[in-house]
């Protein structure tokens, strides 16, 4: 018994080596239970199965799934998602892995790992998962034919060499699959994408909070302009619109209903295609102000702002169109008026009596405006990315104690004192700025791009942008975040001043943008368009439908030859040859060559069968026999066995 | 079906050589789950747009397919002969050894044959080797027992999908009677002093030893040599006076007809055993006293194939 188990047991090894590689994939989303249990419980088996421990019992089992389950349920409230589906995957594995026993345990477990691997695909597809997903479906293959392909699968090295003939073939027909198969427009079913662990902006502000967007290097989207790139004054990211103020909370309000406001367009527009990494919110950064899209993608909201249909949870593309200069909201209705006047009912009193001060000296707001900004620029004011942290009267703090802070801080105060001051006011998060890259000619914008800024209404100009921030630290938006702390020489401002690492990141982010340009965001549109450089006219689903016959056919063809010759005979010599084509003559009359008949004996036996040829097969055997085990063959005897062979008329 | 593919294929010639038209090859349990992961990964891969999730499943795909290939290409090539059937008496199994020929350079992994009541272990033929696979067959009534039908099959490298091939051989062993208990002794002695019999088959006089070779009554071994470390010898009698047995269906009047068999099947073996020399006779079969192994062979065969009279039932 104890031997029947080792040898279903022979794939245990590479099938946990599968799971590691699986969870590799998960590792930094997963939460740490699962990934330990699984650890746990792999561990666990490989000692059992060396130590040739006894497996737990049926209630122990059963209750370790049930409990699993449980647990599952009580983190996630639900097991739909990604997030929910593969904590519930890898604790189902560990689970399993307590009653791993026979060989369709096993396969089961390799099942498991392919779809951890595939989870983790849908959770991101950056070019960095490439690798993995080579990986894991290699080890996932090898552990499956050391489970069923006996003893070939025996020493690891042969094992490997098994498995590599087994994946590569797969290589190219899974290239030439992706390339052709056809792009449905789905979804088919809604998405679920669990709770959300991707960075992107959030729609709200919460000042004495540590913002983490500004610090993450991660891509947040690229834009590609068909004419040249606005300067950095112009490049405005247009994020979520912040209305109501609770004193330290900024918020966009859930309900929207607000007629659309007017818009004039001046000068000449900017055309554009922004290809957003997945945030798994609905904003579409567009450049400020948007003006026209494809509304089956995309609706404005009456703040200005661009939201998409769908979450975005991955890269998706869209076409826009934007002014950098309008006229926007000349009209402002009462609600709207009020929204953007609201303030919270006490708190931040200096803050309030600053901006009454500032509304008794001036009757234009864009006056007061100005002194706001002057009192930033003049007085003792920092821009930081570290600010102290705040209490109750945030604003209050901030303008008047702290005095240092970040976009956020600056926009917030900016914002409500010209509220106070009487002057509809409201934040515009979104990013600023961009880095444009050389290679892929396109601009690209980063997490720590990320910004906030205020809108006041002006009569007769409608809502004018005013960006306190600038008034601080005009370089963080002339020049970018990273310029804004031109003064702080840390090792990381050392390390990204290198000429070669600067260029580096440029290449490496040109890479990641073919990424996602050419494969992940691949659709029906680039599918045709590569199909007509191709050299195909009008490409269509029958044209897809060829092409996937073609390459199948192909496929089996060539896969077939290859095993042919993998499974060809050996290399015979010459009298072995002529031997065998005697012997191919001879079974025309039904005498076939036994496995383990020696050449000589099959002659004889050929010889009782065919009594006319006898004489024939003597001279065959003769020479035969001469060539093979004679002292000295001579030339002349294997011609005269080639012109005896070849007159051989059974 | 198996109608159908012994008409496609008809009877089979002693040796086989598995082609392409006569391999077989469908998705085992695990292979229809598989298919069944790939196809939930590309729709999950259509529905949510993820194109990496997509190249997963068709990579997956990919390796599915190879994987039948590979399968396929296990069997294709593969040379089948019968190599020896081994008889037995009733209530033990009769042994078809075949031979599985792995003419190609490369391995044939996990080859197993099998046929409705039998199995035999898995085979890993390596690259020009020559293996043995035995279907042993519980010998159940005497006579004949044929094998016309048996698979050769494999599910390497993947477990994913079994190729198989149908052969139709003309395999027969033979199921001897099944042995009476001992206790009844032949009836008849007969002698036969004809010169017929040649010196080493007397038992009057010791002459010496001669090497043992099989089919050397066990009786006749010389022990002691034996014990002195010279190796196994056979002792020799020399003498005109040989006495042999015929053993005479109708000496067994009174038993049944089976039961008669029976009988004769155990004076066979005892009297093989003790060296002696025995013939048999049946209605219409009679075969005259000899020794040795193939006589013996001989003698139970025709026992086992005998046909009863009718009215000796």
């Amino acid at each position: 018994m104890p031997e029947q188990t080792s040898i279903a047991m022979r794939g245990l090894g590479w099938v946990l080596a599968a799971m590691g590689v699986a969870l590799l994939a998960h590792v930094r989303q997963l939460p740490a239970w699962a990934s330990v249990s699984l650890l746990v419980a792999a561990s666990w088996r490989y000692a059992a199965a060396q130590r040739g421990w006894a497996l737990p019992p049926r209630w122990v089992r059963t209750l370790a799934a049930i409990s699993a389950l449980l647990f599952v349920l009580a983190v996630f409230r639900t097991v739909n998602g990604v997030q929910a589906g593969t904590a519930l995957l890898a604790m189902m594995a560990a689970v399993k892995l307590l009653e791993t026993r026979t060989e369709r345990d096993l396969t089961v477990l390799v099942f498991i790992a392919y779809f951890l691997l595939y989870a983790a695909l849908l959770r991101d597809q950056g070019i960095t998962r490439l690798p993995l997903l080579l990986a894991g479906a290699f080890v996932a293959t090898a552990a499956l034919h050391r489970v069923h392909g006996g003893a070939a699968g025996g020493a690891p090295v042969t094992g490997l060499r098994r498995t590599a003939a087994l994946t590569w073939p797969a290589l190219p027909l899974a290239l030439l699959l992706f390339v052709l198969f056809p792009r449905l427009p789905g979804p088919f079913w809604g998405v679920a994408v669990g709770q959300s662990s991707r960075t992107g902006l959030n729609d709200e502000i919460m000042l004495g909070d540590v913002s983490d967007l500004s610090v993450s290097g991660a891509v947040a989207f690229r834009v590609r302009f068909d004419g040249p790139i606005p300067p950095p004054a112009q490049r405005y990211w247009r994020g979520p619109v912040l209305h109501e103020f609770d004193g330290r909370r900024w918020r966009r309000p859930l309900a929207q209903s607000f007629p659309q406001q007017s818009v004039t367009w001046i000068g000449a527009p900017v055309d554009y295609q922004i290809t957003l990494e997945a945030h798994d919110r609905p904003w579409i950064l567009a450049l400020d102000l948007p003006a026209a899209w494809a509304e089956r993608e995309a609706r404005s909201t009456y703040d200005f702002q661009l939201v998409a249909r769908q979450l975005i949870t991955r890269v998706t593309s869209f076409r826009l169109r934007s002014y950098p200069a309008y006229v926007a909201g000349v009209e402002l209705p009462t609600s709207l008026r009020n929204r953007d006047l609201q303030l919270p009912a006490d708190g931040n009193p200096r803050t309030l009596a600053l901006g009454r001060e500032l509304a008794r000296r001036h009757a234009d707001p864009t006056a007061i405006a100005g002194e706001l900004l002057r009192k930033f620029r003049n007085e003792e004011y920092h821009y930081t990315l570290d600010p102290p942290r705040l209490a109750e009267n945030a604003v209050d703090e901030f303008l008047f104690d702290t005095r240092s802070g970040f976009c956020e801080h600056y926009a917030a105060a900016f914002t409500m004192a010209m509220r106070a001051a009487g002057v509809p006011a409201r934040i515009v998060t979104g990013y600023q700025g961009g880095e444009f890259n050389p290679l892929g000619g396109y601009l690209l914008v980063r997490q720590s791009d990320a910004h906030a800024w205020s809108e006041i209404w002006v009569a007769g100009r409608g809502w004018l942008r005013v960006d306190p921030t600038a008034a601080v630290a005009p370089d963080r938006i002339e020049r970018g975040i990273t310029a804004s702390f031109a003064d702080a020489p840390t090792l990381t401002r050392i390390w990204e001043g290198s000429r070669l690492v600067g260029q580096a990141q440029l290449v490496w982010d040109y890479v990641n943008d073919f990424w996602n340009e050419r494969v992940v965001r691949f659709d029906e549109r680039l599918q045709f368009s590569l199909l007509q450089r191709l050299g195909v006219d009008a490409p269509d689903w029958r044209t897809l439908g060829l092409g996937l016959t073609v390459v199948l056919g192909a496929f089996f063809i060539g896969l077939s030859a290859w095993l042919a010759w993998t499974y060809r005979p050996p290399e015979r010599d010459w009298p072995e040859r002529l031997h065998g084509q005697a012997a191919a003559r001879l079974a025309r009359r039904g005498v076939t060559r036994r496995p383990a008949e020696g050449p000589v004996d099959y002659l004889h036996r050929a010889m009782a069968h065919c009594p006319d040829l006898r004489l024939d097969l003597e001279a065959i055997r003769e020479l035969y026999v001469a060539l093979r085990y004679g002292p000295a063959p001579a030339n002349e005897d294997l011609q005269r066995l080639k012109y005896k062979v070849g007159r051989l008329r059974p | 079906m198996r109608a159908w593919i012994l008409r496609r294929q008809g009877r089979d010639a002693e040796t086989v050589v598995l082609r392409r038209g006569r391999i077989y090859i469908l998705p085992t349990q695990l292979g229809v789950a598989y298919a069944a992961m790939v196809f939930a990964m590309l729709v999950g891969g259509l529905n949510y747009g993820n194109n990496l999730g997509l190249a997963f499943a068709f990579l997956l795909a990919g390796v599915g397919l190879t994987a039948m290939h590979h399968c396929h290409g296990t069997l294709e090539g593969l040379a089948l002969g019968l190599h020896t059937t081994e008889s037995a008496f009733v209530g033990r199994r009769v042994a078809f050894r075949i031979l599985l020929a792995n003419a190609s350079v490369a391995q044939r992994a996990r080859v197993e044959i099998s046929s409705d009541d039998a199995r035999a272990a898995p085979a890993d033929l390596d690259a020009g080797a020559t293996v043995e696979s035995v279907l042993t067959i519980a010998a159940a009534r005497r006579g004949p027992v044929p094998l016309t039908r048996y698979e050769v099959s494999t599910r390497h490298p993947l477990g994913l999908f079994r190729a198989w091939a149908v052969i139709h051989p003309d395999y027969r062993a033979i199921a001897w009677p099944h042995p009476a208990p001992r206790g009844r002794s032949p009836p008849a002695v007969e002698t036969d002093t004809g010169g017929a019999q040649d010196r080493a088959r007397g038992d009057e006089d010791f002459v010496g030893l001669k090497p043992f070779q099989f089919g050397d009554p066990l009786h006749r071994i010389a022990w002691k040599s034996y014990a002195r470390g010279n190796g196994l010898h056979a002792k020799q009698f020399a003498g005109t006076d040989v006495t042999s047995y015929v053993f005479d269906w109708d000496s067994l009047a009174g038993l049944a007809a089976e039961a008669r068999l029976s009988q004769m099947c155990r004076w066979v073996i005892d009297a093989h055993d003790r060296g002696e020399a025995y013939g048999i006779r049946l209605p219409g079969t009679t075969i005259a006293p000899n020794v040795g192994r193939a006589h013996r062979e001989h003698c139970l065969t025709a026992l086992a194939v005998f046909e009863v009279p009718a009215g000796h039932a």
